[in-house]
């Protein structure tokens, strides 16, 4: 993965020269290695030992520059956020999906990180709830309906992973509508399309299609994993979505995880409004009851709801007999954070460590372990812009992707308090 | 933003500029100053026109004292409005700068179709027709007609314009010819003719390449254009072509015929008007009796006062109203002999039979069974004394028939096409001994039994037609996107550039991949050799690379083939061996053909299908119509396949004709010129794909001759500075994942403005910032 993503950042400046005069009499299996170069990033110390290798700092900046992307279309602060998604997963399963660029293939790649999407997404978004549709001899069916257990949706994926015929685009599209239409208007109606055909067999008239979808505020996306596509390209234009197309197997993973976090909320649609909840009751261990999802007598481990006290066996979902969302608590915390993401912390230059005048910090905020590399030379590090609290890059990522507050301020912002 | 460019102050519409668009017009300018011609190649996608545009006009706004005219020549009206809507946006922002005394008055001229504003004319369906229709309503003597019976038709817009004599003059201003158009209906003048007054005083006239370089318009049109200008030709790859057609002409068994046809009508014509003269003339009994036998009475005279005018010599045609010219002499000015016309045709009778004899002459030459090549001088020789007619009344031909015509009174021209054909042919090979030949054959060889003799006059020499634009204007300018080699058009065109250079594209990113593929996936090298064309291995591994293809890139893929006949027979092979349907399974498939209207629905289709997702192929032919004129930009064509090297039909007898004469005269070798013909056509196909830098797309040369340097060398220097020594020599696989990075690749977000170590957009800043030097240094 990091050899990919360096060989990306390098791209522009020097892969076009003399190297290349080489490649042609190369195999295939060589070639690999002269576009990595790994040997390049090999280090020696000061004995002229190996070092190992340091894939921390690489990582860190791929890191960076992905949470840059992310903060400067979420401009930082206050932007209404969808929390409540309804998102629809449209898995290509057409001729093109078992092709075998992507090793082994194409199909199980793919499935092998909706897998991983899917588990995040409900990380990330506990309110939300996702659907899979697959598109298969041209003809779009629905995998498994809208809900909120991961589980389900990841089984239910790994049974049907046969690839034939043609795709079609509208068809999928007209059968997301169709589902999308239905759900309240709180709630964020997402596709996201996971295409590897380069052409769309449809019926008819696509245009009026995403016109349909632009018109129901259906937010799609698509990665494609061959080649950008004029069409796919308006979709996401015309929709509001955004349109990736994955070089290698890291760079598609990265893309769709790129759609867990909720996207900004469509601005004339994002009116807030209340919406019923019930937090239900942990069921008491052994309590026998029957359960409302499954239609049958099951023991323990149940939630009940507080308007029916029907029985649910997960959260959040849908009460089967009265209709009210049920959530629980950590649910809603863990969106807020998304409405109030900190700032991504400044990288601080090397030299102005060095810097007499500046006042040192040799420890990092968060963790306490020392700033400087071994045999002293100050490693990367970042500043938070508020707190002016430094930290090393592992509290960053940490910082960023976990725990969504900082240390340094709320730390200040307690002792603040204290001092008043 | 505006800049210095030595001491002209050059004032440009946008805010950034490209590094070759700047050197460019620093390379222009010199030309300019040295008030000499020049040949710049530059790719397509790069702004060229708008650099020229505001250098050129830069120029002479700073030099109020000598203002330079622009003569702008396009290849279609298209171009010519596009060039135009660039003027405007470059007009306003010089005005916003420089206030009132920037202003300039601009105009684009076309033919009578793209102009007339008069219903009844415009309802004809072609050119000739619609030229005709106009004439039928301004001709002097219509009008005369009209003016004595209401009865006969006029155009108002004409009317109008006359009327308003001197006053009929168009503010300053650009003006499109749709703004033409707008501007004639609202002040009800006609827009043509006010286009054509207009000319001789408009500091900028975009116009097509035939009133430049075809004799026959250019002595009406650009007469009176001033020697101070700089005429640029866009799109100029192929002006020795259009140079050679305008000297060319080509005789068939339809034309004698009709010429037949016309030259008995003219006979009945003049014969029923002198008899009416003798019947009626002298006892006028009632009204309309009356009106026409006065009418018979000026015929007559008419024709006698031809005859005297025939005797001071054509000279005087210069004196006929600027609605009856409509076309001049073929040949060029400098040989038109300023003297009578020999005594043999002053009389319009004694005309007709030179006219006969020389149509049935040709009716004689035509009925060969072999393939005859003659010299002109042999021919004249021939015709001489076979059908007596001499060498100098042969050129008077053309100059007499205008003048029979016009005294005659004939309003409907585009009847008399065939006779004027053979005119043309008489003057052209009474005029010119060298640089031509006389080809007569029996069929098109490639249909041996289908007779279809044609003679054609061919000429050889394309600087003939260019010559007077070279002498009599400061500066030509000749640039396109493709010029390469850009020293061998000096030599066909027989000048002395003081500038020729090519500029290459800065780009943000890779975004052409051009590929050189030599192999099938099974290793066999491919080729449309004339030996090798028809192994079903090669049309086999053409096929492979086709479908190969179809399955990895998205939307559009255009495909080019040697010609009309291979694609008919690789298709045919293609279809039968099932290699076609399965392309179907992933695209589908449209076809050029000769017809224009099946291709324009095709093309019509072909983009529908790119642009719902369908993907779709184009099957082309170099040289074609949609080779030369439709581009595939953006997802239209993310990959084109040159199948082969686009050769001439070497054994054609006019191509041959031409090669010796170019060996003996300018001593350009056979093979050069077919090379650098064929490359430039090659070149030119896959240039279809690439308009704009945020474009990309692929560009695959499928023949393994193309890697051999002379051919390659031979490319543009934008495409051969992406062709890696590695994408040399492919093989269909290789090629293959080739274009799946490169697609990939290109999908990937960019930076529109290109990082710190490749500048591409420059801005004001940049530029004051920087000498000549650095531009030079970040170039080259």
């Amino acid at each position: 993965m990091n050899n990919g993503g360096a060989r990306r950042m390098n791209g522009g400046g020097e892969e076009d020269d003399d190297e290349d005069y080489v490649n042609g009499d190369l195999d295939a299996w060589e070639r690999t290695y002269t576009d990595e170069r790994s040997w390049e990033s090999l280090q020696e110390d000061e004995s002229g030992l190996l070092r190992p290798i340091d894939n921390k700092a690489l990582y860190h900046s791929q890191y960076r520059r992905r949470l840059r992307s992310l903060s400067s279309t979420a401009t930082a602060a206050r932007i209404q956020k969808g929390l409540i998604r309804y998102l629809y997963l449209v898995i290509d399963l057409s001729r093109a999906a078992s092709e075998t660029d992507f090793r082994p293939s194409r199909i199980v790649v793919i499935a092998k990180h909706v897998e991983a999407f899917i588990r995040e997404f409900f990380d990330q978004n506990p309110l939300s709830q996702v659907g899979l549709l697959t598109i298969k001899d041209g003809v779009a069916q629905c995998l498994t309906d809208l809900g909120g257990s991961p589980e389900s949706h990841i089984k239910a994926l790994m049974n049907k992973l046969e690839c034939s015929g043609d795709s079609s685009l509208q068809n999928a599209l007209d059968l997301v509508d169709g589902y999308l239409n239905q759900i309240p208007s709180y709630g964020h109606r997402e596709v996201l399309i996971l295409y590897s055909a380069l052409s769309t067999c449809d019926p008819g008239d696509i245009m009026e299609t995403i016109q349909k979808c632009k018109k129901s505020k259906i937010r799609c996306s698509v990665i494609g994993l061959a080649a950008e596509m004029f069409i796919c390209k308006h979709l996401c234009q015309e929709t509001g979505g955004t349109y990736s197309v994955a070089l290698d197997e890291s760079h598609f993973k990265e893309l769709i995880l790129e759609h867990a976090p909720p996207p900004p909320a469509i601005a004339e649609f994002a009116t807030a409004n209340l919406i019923k909840m019930g937090f239900p009751q942990r069921a008491a261990e052994g309590s026998i009851s029957i359960c409302s999802c499954h239609k049958e007598a099951k023991v323990g481990a149940g939630y009940t709801c507080p308007r029916c006290k029907a029985r649910v066996c997960e959260l959040p979902t849908e009460c089967c007999i009265c209709g009210l969302t049920l959530v629980s608590s950590p649910h809603l915390a863990r969106s807020y954070h998304h409405l109030f993401p900190i700032a991504p912390f400044d990288e601080v230059p090397p030299f102005s460590l060095n810097d007499p005048n500046h006042k040192l910090q040799r420890n990092c905020f968060g963790c306490q372990q020392s700033l400087l590399n071994p045999g002293n030379k100050p490693g990367l590090l970042v500043v938070c812009p508020k707190c002016k609290g430094y930290f090393c890059l592992d509290c960053d990522i940490y910082i960023h992707e976990s725990l969504h507050n900082c240390p340094g301020c709320d730390s200040f912002r307690h002792s603040k308090a204290d001092k008043e | 933003m505006k800049f210095q460019i030595e001491d002209v102050t050059v004032y440009f519409p946008y805010d950034h500029i490209y590094p070759e668009q700047y050197s460019y017009m620093i390379e222009l300018k010199r030309a300019l100053d040295a008030k000499g011609h020049c040949l710049l190649e530059m790719p397509t996608g790069t702004g060229k026109t708008i650099a020229l545009l505001s250098l050129i006009t830069s120029y002479s706004l700073s030099k109020p004292q000598s203002p330079i005219k622009l003569i702008y020549c396009t290849r279609t009206v298209h171009e010519m409005e596009k060039t135009l809507a660039e003027l405007k946006l470059l007009h306003n922002y010089q005005i916003k700068h420089l206030g009132p005394q920037a202003r300039i008055l601009a105009i684009g001229l076309s033919s009578r179709k793209n102009l007339c504003v008069n219903p009844t004319v415009l309802a004809a369906e072609n050119r000739d027709s619609v030229d005709a229709g106009c004439r039928k309503l301004t001709a002097s003597w219509v009008r005369a007609m009209a003016a004595e019976n209401p009865n006969v038709p006029t155009c108002q817009f004409f009317e109008n314009y006359e009327k308003a004599a001197s006053a009929a003059v168009l503010p300053p201003g650009v003006y499109t010819l749709q703004d033409l158009r707008a501007f004639g209906k609202e002040k009800g003048w006609c827009p043509y003719f006010l286009a054509r007054h207009m000319v001789q005083f408009a500091n900028v006239v975009v116009y097509s390449y035939q009133y430049l370089l075809d004799p026959k318009v250019a002595g009406i049109i650009s007469k009176e254009m001033q020697k101070e200008s700089v005429v640029v030709f866009d799109e100029a790859h192929n002006i020795d072509n259009v140079c050679i057609e305008a000297l060319s002409v080509s005789v068939r068994r339809q034309t004698l015929e009709g010429a037949t046809r016309n030259l008995n009508r003219i006979s009945q014509e003049i014969d029923s008007r002198k008899n009416l003269f003798h019947k009626l003339g002298p006892k006028p009994t009632y009204a309309v009796g009356l009106f026409h036998g006065r009418f018979k009475a000026t015929d007559a005279s008419r024709l006698r006062s031809e005859y005297n005018r025939l005797v001071e010599g054509l000279a005087l045609r210069g004196n006929l109203p600027i609605t009856d010219t409509w076309l001049s002499n073929p040949a060029l000015p400098d040989d038109i002999l300023k003297e009578a016309v020999p005594g043999n045709i002053r009389r319009a009778e004694h005309f007709l039979h030179v006219l006969r004899r020389l149509v049935q002459y040709l009716r004689g030459r035509l009925e060969t069974d072999n393939v005859e090549k003659e010299s002109p001088v042999g021919f004249v020789a021939s015709i001489s004394s076979h059908a007596g007619i001499d060498q100098k009344t042969l050129k008077f031909c053309y100059d007499r028939l205008h003048s029979l015509m016009l005294t005659l009174e004939i309003t409907d021209t585009d009847e008399f096409l065939h006779i004027q054909t053979i005119c043309d042919f008489a003057t052209l090979i009474g005029t010119y001994a060298r640089g031509f030949s006389i080809i007569i054959e029996p069929f098109d060889e490639r249909m041996p039994h289908i007779p279809d003799p044609v003679l054609q006059l061919s000429c050889h020499d394309a600087s003939l037609a260019i010559k007077p634009v070279f002498d009599r204007f400061q500066s030509v300018v000749i640039t396109s996107g493709t010029l390469s080699p850009i020293d061998l058009y000096p030599r066909l065109l027989n000048f002395h550039p003081v500038v020729s250079r090519s500029f290459t594209m800065s780009l943000t990113r890779d975004c052409i991949c051009p590929m050189v593929l030599t192999r099938g996936s099974d290793q066999l090298p491919v080729s449309t050799k004339f030996d090798m064309r028809s192994d079903p291995g090669v049309v086999r591994n053409y096929g492979k690379l086709l479908l190969e293809m179809v399955s990895v890139v998205p939307d559009g893929i255009v495909c080019f083939f040697v010609s009309y006949s291979y694609m008919d027979g690789i298709i045919n092979t293609w279809n039968d061996s099932g290699i076609l349907k399965e392309i179907m399974q992933h695209k589908l498939v449209f076809i050029e053909t000769q017809d224009v209207v099946e291709t324009t629905l095709a093309l019509d289709n072909y983009r529908r299908a790119c642009d719902c997702g369908r993907g779709a192929v184009f099957f082309s032919v170099a040289r074609g119509k949609v080779a030369e004129g439709i581009d595939f930009d953006r997802h239209y064509g993310r990959l084109v396949i040159m199948f082969g090297v686009p050769f001439q039909y070497t054994l054609s007898k006019i191509l041959l004709a031409r090669l010796e004469y170019l060996r003996d005269t300018f001593q350009i070798k056979e093979g050069d010129f077919l090379t650098f013909d064929a490359l430039r056509q090659a070149a030119q196909c896959v240039g279809r794909v690439i308009r704009s830098k945020a474009d990309y797309g692929m560009m695959i040369f499928a023949d393994k001759r193309y890697s051999r340097h002379d051919k390659r060398s031979k490319l543009p220097s934008w495409i051969l500075s992406h062709l890696r020594d590695a994408n040399l020599n492919l093989s269909t696989d290789m090629a293959l994942h080739i274009a799946r990075e490169f697609l990939r690749k290109m999908a990937q977000p960019y930076d529109k403005t290109g990082g710190s170590d490749r500048k591409t957009l420059l801005s004001q800043e940049d530029l004051e910032k920087m000498g000549d030097g650095s531009v030079h240094e970040m170039l080259y």
